[in-house]
Formats: C-alpha cells, structure tokens, sequence
C-alpha cells in the first residue's frame, strides 16, 4: 500500500479522499490555492503546499507545481479526484514519468474515452449499443441521406464540440438545411473544426449511469446502476439516485452486463462510470467517465463500499476484494447537491456565515463547508452533498426532505429550497423522470432560493 | 548633459512618484532616459503570517522606517531553495541586481534576483529547505 498520497483538488472531494487515505493509514499531502489557505481539505491533511495564486489555470491545473509538490513531500500516489486534472491522459503521464501512481486508469485508457469519436467507436466494436447516428458529414446532401437512415428527429453535433456550441435539432426534413448551416458556421467559429456528425435524438430520455471497478488483474465487477435524469438546463446534475426507480429488470441487468462488458474491452482499472441515455426499453451508450464521480456516493450508500478506497487499493496493486455475487444493492439512496447558486442556477459568491448541516440516522453529509468559508468565483459551485438512506425509495425522499429542512446555510444563496422542491414534486416521486424535468419544473423554485 | 540640472529633474520625478503614489514615472529627453519605479507594498493576510520575524513589518506589511522601501521576494515555484554563492546574510549591501537565490523545481532553476542594489533586510528560509508559491524568501531595502 502506498505510504503517503498526494490530493490534487479541493473541496469537498479533497476532503472525501483524505478520509479514505487515513483510513487506509496513508499519510496526505494537500495541495491549495492562495485564497484556499484556510480550507478544510488543507486543514485535515498532514501535509500542505501551495500552488499557485486563485485562478485554477495557475494552481489546481498547475502540473509543475503539484508534482514538484509530490516529490518534495515524498509521495508515492497522486489522487486527481474530480475535475481538474482527473480526466487528464497528459498528466497521468507525468505522474508515471516521475515514479508517482496516477489513482485512475491508464493514460490511455483516459485518452480513448475522452475523445468523443474513438470512444464511441471503441463501443461499437465491444457491441455496445450507441445512440444510431452518421459518420462525419461531407455535405447537406449527406445529412440528409444519413438523417433520413435513423429517422427524425435528429441533433446535428459539432465533432470538437463542447457546451452545446455547434448542436442544433432538426425535427423534419425542411429544417435540415438550414440547421446543418448555422451548426456548421457555430462550430467553426467556436472549435475553428466545422466538421458534423448526426445523431438520433431521444425523445425524453433519462440519464443513467453503471459504476464499474476494475483491478489490474483483469477483475471487473459493476456496483450498479444510478440516476442521474434530475439536471440543471447545463445538463450539470442535482440530484441522483441509486438504484434508479421504475427501471424493469431485463433492462437493468442488460445495463450491467454491457458496462462490465465495456469495462473489459478497455481493459479498464479504477473505478469508472459508463453514462447512457435510455429512452423506453432502449439504453444507448453516452460517454464513460474514468475517474470518481461527484455522485458516487449514493452506490456507496446502498451497496456498502467505499469506492475510493477501493481505488487506492487497485491503484497499489491490490486485487478486488469483492466478487460480483458480494454486491447487492440494500435500501434507495437519494443525493441532493447544494450549490451556491441562485435563482436560475447563476452562481453566487459570499461568506458563509450560519452553517448547520444535518446528520443523524440515513443522513451523511460530504462537504467542505464551514462558517467564514470565502465561496469564491474561481471554482466549482459545490457545498455540501447531503444523502440520504432508506429501506425504500419513499423512506429516502421523506429522511432527505426532513435534512433539507435541517440545512442552514447563511450568507449565500444556496439550491436547497430548489432540492427540496424536487423531492415535493409528484413526477420525480413517482419516479423516472426525464432530463427536462428540471428544466421544466422551472425556475419558481429557484427563485424562491 | 548638464548634471545638476539631471539630478535636480530626477530628484523631482522621484516627489512627483512619491507624493502621487505612483509605481512608476519615466522622464525621457532626446538621448537621456530614465525610469523610476517605487516598490508598492501589498498587504498580506494575517492568516498567512509570513515573513516569521516581524523587525521593522508590520502585520500589515507596511514598513516602520518610510524612508527605505522593503520589498519582499516571494517564490513563484513549488521547489528547494538554494543560495546563490556567496550566500547573502541580513545586512548584505548589493551594489546592483544579483541573483541571491534559486528554487529548484523539478530540475529546474528558478533564479530569484534583488530587482536591483540595495541591502539585504531579511533572510526568511534556510539553505535546502522546500519553499510553495507566494513563500516570502528575502526581504530587501531598496537603495
């Protein structure tokens, strides 16, 4: 096992692995910004450095910095957890070039996923279904042969595309033109790469996801299945849950099975999310995720594994503890994220003043959070993720409507009334809701915030 | 070049800085240039209570003797530092710009120089001792 790591993020997911590590009896190394200096994940970890001044381009993204800080401090690992560097093929590479264990995938197995197409591609091969859609379009008169092929309606997608810059939906045949234009200019503009693909467009689809481990030694298990449908207009998740509701089971385990199969063919080894858009019984492959995720906690919940851990211990080399037959899902957990965001999902800043956060039985908390904490513009909107456990779905919405209510956050506007609405809402209790539901709930709860 | 009459256009550019609370005033005429530049001091946390020995600073980073600017060197790069030889000691007088030390990061050298002549104040880390961003390493009076 490795004797000291180094976390290169903040927030609450420093915090997260910091626990993991100590648990592990692995000394840390914190890493932070000039405006982080009073943070909670510098304050828990035995060691600190700072990197570089608030911006994240110059700090948390700061490659030399971090690993001149891993080697002074006598690392052995470096956890990227989320964001950042997480999803950085480059970076693990230099990781591995100065004798330090990148926790996560290989630097190529990172790079393969990370690129849209060759991910995709890679998918088919392992025939895993993907959304049915074209190759890169030549021209408008190739849009349409192509559109016509897997039917309306479809989205035209920019191939370097990102933010939804160079996306238009094109729901019958007169409006293919036009779309393939303005798609085709707005990529070029944004990506200078104003080359197309289609897609088939799912109508009201929900988002769910298969976590996966993977060991070194060719083990792969998946620790089920969450939903992540509940998102802000970005597409940027609220809240989720595990195991997703209202899924019949032939589809479930058919979700499993091509995860697990997925994972393999990638030869993949860490924990990783395999993402899907399912549309009635039909589940087409998304994007795969190599690194934790902010939701990865409700798994844990329900499954009764500590994920991180587990991707310390493959990282030095350790087999799977758990075999397939070891996990089985016990109760529904329901993750709500509270932002420091305001009406609208627009983020805010300020000074944390009153903070109290709940706890008790079913209730965990991962957070960061503290009186006098500065939220700054720099980073991520993320404060607190509040989960909570239940022997049944209803159970959960009704222990994570009561932590709502016990949640205090003074001094920024925050999404907990936006949470607590959603879990007030008869469409999201019923279960199974689609990506517009949140959208479409509108902003009468967030602005009541 | 009439060198009372330089000196007398200098000495009142440097009030002109001064008094104006300006960083920098360049006086230029045909072949004869010259800039100055006043070190302008930024107040730095309490929090963050470095440099450690606190002689002539303030908490608030303001220097006791207003006569003399202190300007502080910090370290830009996660590294060791290392002196430059021969090794600057509080008091040290630079008779123009050297480098006094360098962070090693990554093989790396990152030279830390004086910015010009002046005297050495203060020495605020060791010889080999690791050193992260914004780490005040030097102060410095500038002549």
């Amino acid at each position: 096992m490795f004797k000291k790591v180094l976390i290169a993020n903040r927030g609450e997911i420093a915090v997260r692995v910091n626990r993991a590590a100590h648990e592990l009896g692995i000394a840390t190394v914190a890493i932070f910004s000039e405006p982080d200096r009073a943070s909670l994940h510098v304050r828990n970890a035995d060691e600190s450095f700072c990197v570089g001044p608030g911006a994240a381009a110059r700090s948390y993204l700061n490659i030399p910095n971090i690993i001149s800080a891993a080697l002074i401090s006598g690392a052995d690992a470096v956890h990227p957890g989320y964001g950042f560097l997480a999803e950085n093929a480059r970076f693990a590479e230099i990781c591995a070039d100065h004798g330090l264990c990148f926790v996560g995938p290989a630097p190529e197995t990172i790079a393969q996923m990370g690129d849209k197409a060759t991910a995709k591609a890679i998918m088919r091969d392992a025939k895993v279904p993907t959304t049915p859609g074209s190759d890169i379009l030549a021209s408008v008169s190739d849009a349409f042969v192509a559109a016509r092929a897997v039917g309306y309606p479809v989205m035209l997608k920019a191939t370097a595309g990102g933010g939804g810059k160079g996306m238009r939906a094109v729901n019958v045949p007169d409006d293919l033109e036009s779309a393939f234009m303005v798609a085709q200019a707005e990529a070029e503009a944004n990506f200078k790469d104003g080359r197309l693909y289609l897609e088939k467009l799912l109508e009201q689809p929900r988002h769910i996801e298969v976590q996966v481990l993977g060991d070194t030694f060719g083990n792969v298990v998946h620790v089920g299945e969450r939903d992540c449908s509940v998102q802000k207009p970005s597409h940027q998740k609220l809240v989720e849950e595990a195991p997703a509701p209202v899924l019949g089971d032939a589809l479930r385990t058919k979700l499993h099975r091509i995860a697990v199969a997925a994972a393999r063919a990638v030869g993949y080894r860490s924990a990783g999310t395999l993402e899907f858009l399912v549309s009635g019984d039909d589940a087409f492959f998304m994007e795969m995720n190599t690194r934790i995720q902010v939701e990865h906690s409700v798994t844990e919940m329900v499954y009764g594994v500590d994920l991180v851990r587990e991707q310390l211990r493959i990282a030095a080399g350790e087999k799977l503890e758990l075999a397939q037959r070891d996990l089985v899902a016990r109760g529904h957990a329901i993750e709500c994220r509270i932002n420091a965001e305001g009406a609208d999902f627009t983020p805010a800043a300020g000074t944390l003043g009153d903070v109290a956060l709940p706890g008790g039985f079913g209730v965990r908390v991962d957070s960061h959070a503290y009186a006098g904490l500065v939220v700054s513009p720099f980073y991520d909107a993320l404060l607190a993720k509040i989960i909570a456990h239940g022997r049944t779905r209803d159970e959960a919405i009704e222990r994570m409507s009561a932590a709502l209510a016990d949640t205090h956050l003074g001094g920024v506007k925050t999404t907990v009334a936006t949470c607590a609405a959603v879990m007030r809402d008869e469409r999201f209790r019923a279960g199974g809701v689609a990506i517009d539901f949140l959208p479409a709930l509108g902003t009468a709860a967030a602005a009541s915030a | 070049m009439d060198w009372d009459e330089t000196l007398a256009r200098v000495r009142s550019a440097a009030e002109l800085c001064a008094q104006g609370n300006l960083a920098c005033v360049r006086i230029e005429d045909g072949s004869f240039a010259v800039t100055l530049r006043r070190t302008v001091r930024e107040a730095r946390p309490a929090a963050v209570a470095q440099p450690t020995s606190t002689d002539g600073i303030r908490q608030n980073g303001a220097v006791d003797h207003p006569e003399m600017a202190r300007s502080l060197l910090r370290a830009e790069f996660v590294g060791i530092v290392h002196f430059a030889r021969p090794a600057v000691v509080p008091g040290t007088v630079l008779s123009e710009d050297r480098e006094l030390a360098y962070v090693e990061s990554l093989g790396i050298r990152n030279p830390i120089h004086s910015g010009g002549p002046g005297r050495v104040a203060e020495v605020f880390v060791a010889e080999g001792q690791p050193v992260d961003f914004g780490q005040t390493l030097f102060s410095i009076e500038n002549a």
